[in-house]
């Protein structure tokens, strides 16, 4: 068994295909269309194309429990997914002046270094630097 | 202040409180970073930090969730891939990040990647001249 995608629920696949493309930098990989105007969008990160891939996932059109958990860990501030990244603050100055907002500016925990942003499809993404 | 950030200022001052000890293997972890090439054992990194080997293991060990060595492996194939997709042969680029045996680099990088070190470089040449083609 390999480990080779992992999901993230939207509630607007297009304005997530945006956001995730234009602000965050990540490419499209596979975009197929489904049912009802639903797609299979993976993305990857430009630097690691063999690496996991992310997807946009639109449960929470489909499946009320899933809009009920999302909308409480975006309530509670929690970030479900994270992102690796070499330099949190350098990704923050970059994210703001793009316009993205910040719940948690850099901070430093332990050995590790994160920030938190909401991805404007209803998540909060914590990006981590490992010191 | 959210829920998310007061749990994480809760857990933060019960497992980070010892602030000398999170520097130590900070410090350890980018000397490894920074020597991953050369020949390096524990006794040379917890001399070089003045705690005790098995002390330094386990801190290490506590704070970034796998040992220095298991660390220091992960650093020299994550730079064996970066030396085969310049190009480098496979020979030159085990004993560039720090490998003394082409055999355990082999094994080590297909455990690692999933594929050897000759069929990872030729993936990713074809990839680059498919780039340029198309």
């Amino acid at each position: 068994m390999k480990v080779t995608l992992i999901s993230i629920p939207v509630q607007d696949q297009e304005k997530a295909v945006k956001f995730y493309t234009e602000i965050l930098g990540f490419i499209i990989k596979k975009d197929k269309p489904l049912e009802g105007g639903n797609r299979w969008v993976a993305l990857v990160s430009p630097e690691w194309q063999d690496g996991p891939e992310l997807l946009l996932e639109p449960g929470p059109n489909h499946f009320e429990p899933c809009k009920v958990f999302q909308d409480a860990l975006m309530g509670a501030g929690i970030p479900w997914t994270q992102f690796n990244v070499d330099n949190v603050d350098a990704e923050y100055d970059k994210l703001t002046k793009l316009g993205v907002e910040f719940s948690v500016k850099p901070s430093k925990m332990g050995t590790w270094k994160y920030a938190v942003f909401n991805d404007t499809c209803g998540n909060n993404i914590e990006l981590v630097e490992e010191l | 202040m959210t829920f998310y950030e007061k749990e994480i200022n809760r857990i933060n001052g019960i497992i980070y409180s010892n602030q000398e000890q999170i520097e130590t293997v900070i410090g350890v972890k980018s000397y490894i970073d920074n020597n991953y090439e050369n020949d390096l054992n524990l006794d040379l990194l917890s001399r070089f930090r003045f705690i005790s080997k098995y002390h330094m293991l386990r801190l290490f060990k506590k704070h970034y969730g796998l040992t220095p060595r298991q660390y220091l492996i992960d650093k020299r194939i994550e730079k064996s891939k970066e030396q085969l997709i310049n190009g480098m042969s496979v020979t030159e680029t085990c004993f560039a990040v720090g490998f003394e045996s082409l055999g355990s680099f082999s094994t080590l990088f297909k455990t690692k990647t999933g594929k050897s070190p000759s069929e990872f470089q030729n993936e990713q040449l074809s990839r680059s001249k498919l780039y340029s083609e198309f």
